[in-house]
């Protein structure tokens, strides 16, 4: 009887770990896969002139400009959406507690954070870019700021919610704690709880960079592209997303392997961000045990 | 209801008679509970608590769990107040003011009245400064002022030896009775004259809890104690008035030897003797 019973629940577990396996196993294929293909395809262009030359060139180019760019317009939406979203989700976890507001804007986050990319680039457009046309005499004004606050605009949600969340993490004896020392709610904040959560916020920030280091369609309405280096940021500006965009439409064999190696550039920078993340917050933890 | 003068006038235990009726000796009553109750929302938590705690010595509170011990300590310096809905009504006197009057800084009450909790929570700073940051919020002192007042409060807690070289260091890295001495250090930094415990063992090894119980005793010829345990020999061991709650109710107030030995109540007298809790 009771053999029958443990044979039957071996078998099953052995089919859920087969099937898990199995998951893993698809899941885990096809990212080797595009590794692999973004690095076999890509390795003819990984040239010293890639870093070094601009896209004006074309074929006896690179991507530096591009490169330059997309660090320009990373910069830029990071560092317009940290203090907004650091905020925002600090008074969601620590404020919010006695309204309802917290949770409608908790849930209006999450919508922009699924806000499809090409809807923000069109808002930026519109709010920004056609607008400051009375500035420039009717010329439409690109420019890596329009580019950048759109991009702040896609890492805006993911920093709120990480920061929200990290905040929640931390337990409410610790806050208690402090306000028992006689301490005010905003030093509390500030000075402990941000503290304890600091790890888990500086992963969302990375995870959020990560995320806009690899947008395309946000950028075509505002920063636009420009084949030439430029630091000023009320310029048209290039992105590597774009260019690797505009590379692979192109029917010339070179410029599609200049798109590949700025694809495995790319690539490799989301990587190596992941690893950065993940570092930072798996020392938190073992700092909280 | 009694005024706030005639509270102030009471010399003590021996001379007037108190709220639960009890005969201290000579020992003037620290805080004064009168017609305590208190509600979570709908439930009425506490049920017209009266209770003299009287001044540097150890009151326990015991009883079974949900009795409302816990939740009695949290009126003592209103922490409860950050949560919505929680309602207290009644008076708990300190030094001839009535505590729960909303005019009453939250900020002087915490300074006066300091709580250390079941886990020990420090902050995710140095050890150093877990002590520092409360006294830097109260008092502007200099460096040497601040070392010194970090030192005493660590000797205080019976934790200097063991962190002298490694003030620096975080304190999450220490153990956890180390952490447990170290939320003592940084409640007595203030200078409090009260100091609550809730349940400050209950997440300690053996070794580690007789190292805060030697402490308290050490602690009460400075601080009036109240400390909540669910372990009755704790009481024991190192209370002079046991306070016995059972479903809201403080049932019986008395001298600790009293309470263990001879209690008024048949309840306690079950809950202590194992019958029930």
């Amino acid at each position: 009887m009771s053999a029958s019973l443990y044979t039957t629940r071996r078998i099953k577990n052995v089919l859920a770990m087969i099937l898990s396996v199995a998951a893993t196993g698809i899941g885990l294929l096809f990212l080797a896969w595009i590794l692999w293909e973004t690095l076999s395809q890509g390795i003819a262009g990984l040239k010293p002139a890639l870093f070094t030359k601009i896209t004006a060139y074309r074929e006896e180019g690179g991507l530096a400009n591009a490169m330059v760019g997309s660090l320009i317009l990373n910069v830029i939406g990071i560092l317009i959406a940290t203090p907004i979203g650091v905020m925002a989700g600090t008074w969601l976890a620590e404020y919010s507690r006695r309204s309802r507001l917290g949770p409608t804007i908790r849930f209006l986050n999450d919508i922009l954070l699924s806000a499809p990319s090409i809807v923000l680039g069109l808002f930026v457009y519109t709010i920004i870019v056609l607008p400051s046309q009375w500035l420039t005499n009717g010329d439409v004004t690109f420019s890596g700021i329009a580019g950048g606050i759109a991009l702040a605009l896609i890492a805006l949600p993911v920093i709120v919610r990480t920061t929200d969340e990290m905040l929640r993490l931390v337990p409410g004896t610790l806050r208690e704690a402090a306000l028992s020392l006689g301490v005010p709610q905003w030093k509390l904040t500030v000075q402990i709880l941000i503290r304890a959560a600091r790890s888990g916020i500086v992963t969302g920030v990375l995870l959020a960079l990560a995320r806009i280091s690899g947008e395309t369609a946000p950028l075509l309405l505002t920063a636009f592209g420009n084949n030439f280096m430029t630091f000023n940021p009320l310029d048209k500006m290039p992105s590597l997303p774009q260019v690797i965009y505009d590379y692979t439409k192109d029917p010339s064999p070179d410029i599609n392997t200049l798109a590949w190696a700025g694809a495995f550039v790319l690539t490799m920078f989301v990587l190596a961000l992941s690893l950065v993340a993940r570092f930072v917050f798996s020392r938190s933890k073992v700092s909280h045990d | 209801m009694t005024n706030m003068n005639e509270v102030a006038s009471k010399p003590g235990f021996g001379t007037s008679p108190h709220e639960s009726g009890v005969d201290l000796g000579q020992v003037p009553a620290k805080m004064t509970v009168r017609d305590l109750n208190f509600h979570y929302g709908e439930f009425h938590a506490l049920k017209s608590i009266a209770m003299d705690v009287p001044e540097k010595k150890v009151t326990a509170i015991i009883g079974p769990s949900g009795c409302g011990k816990s939740t009695l300590l949290r009126i003592f310096n209103r922490i409860y107040a950050i949560y919505p809905s929680l309602r207290a009504s009644g008076e708990i006197v300190l030094d001839g003011e009535n505590i729960l009057d909303p005019k009453y800084s939250l900020n002087r009450l915490r300074s006066k009245v300091g709580m250390v909790f079941q886990k020990p929570v420090p902050f995710p700073m140095t050890i150093f400064e877990n002590v520092a940051y409360g006294i830097r919020h109260h008092e502007k002192l200099n460096r040497t002022d601040m070392e010194g007042r970090v030192e005493q409060a660590l000797r205080g807690a019976a934790l200097w030896d063991e962190v002298k070289d490694k003030l620096k260091q975080s304190a999450l890295g220490l153990s956890g009775g180390q952490q447990q001495r170290l939320c003592i250090a940084r409640g007595i930094a203030l200078k409090p004259e009260v100091l609550l415990l809730d349940e400050p063992t209950s997440a300690l090894d053996p070794i580690a809890t007789s190292r805060i119980e030697q402490l308290v005793e050490e602690l009460k010829s400075q601080f009036t104690i109240v400390i909540v345990t669910h372990n009755m020999q704790q009481a024991a061991r190192c209370s002079d008035m046991t306070a016995f709650m059972y479903m809201g109710e403080l049932i019986e107030f008395d001298r600790t030897e009293k309470i263990f030995t001879k209690p008024n109540k048949k309840q306690t007298e079950d809950y202590i003797t194992g019958r029930f809790g």
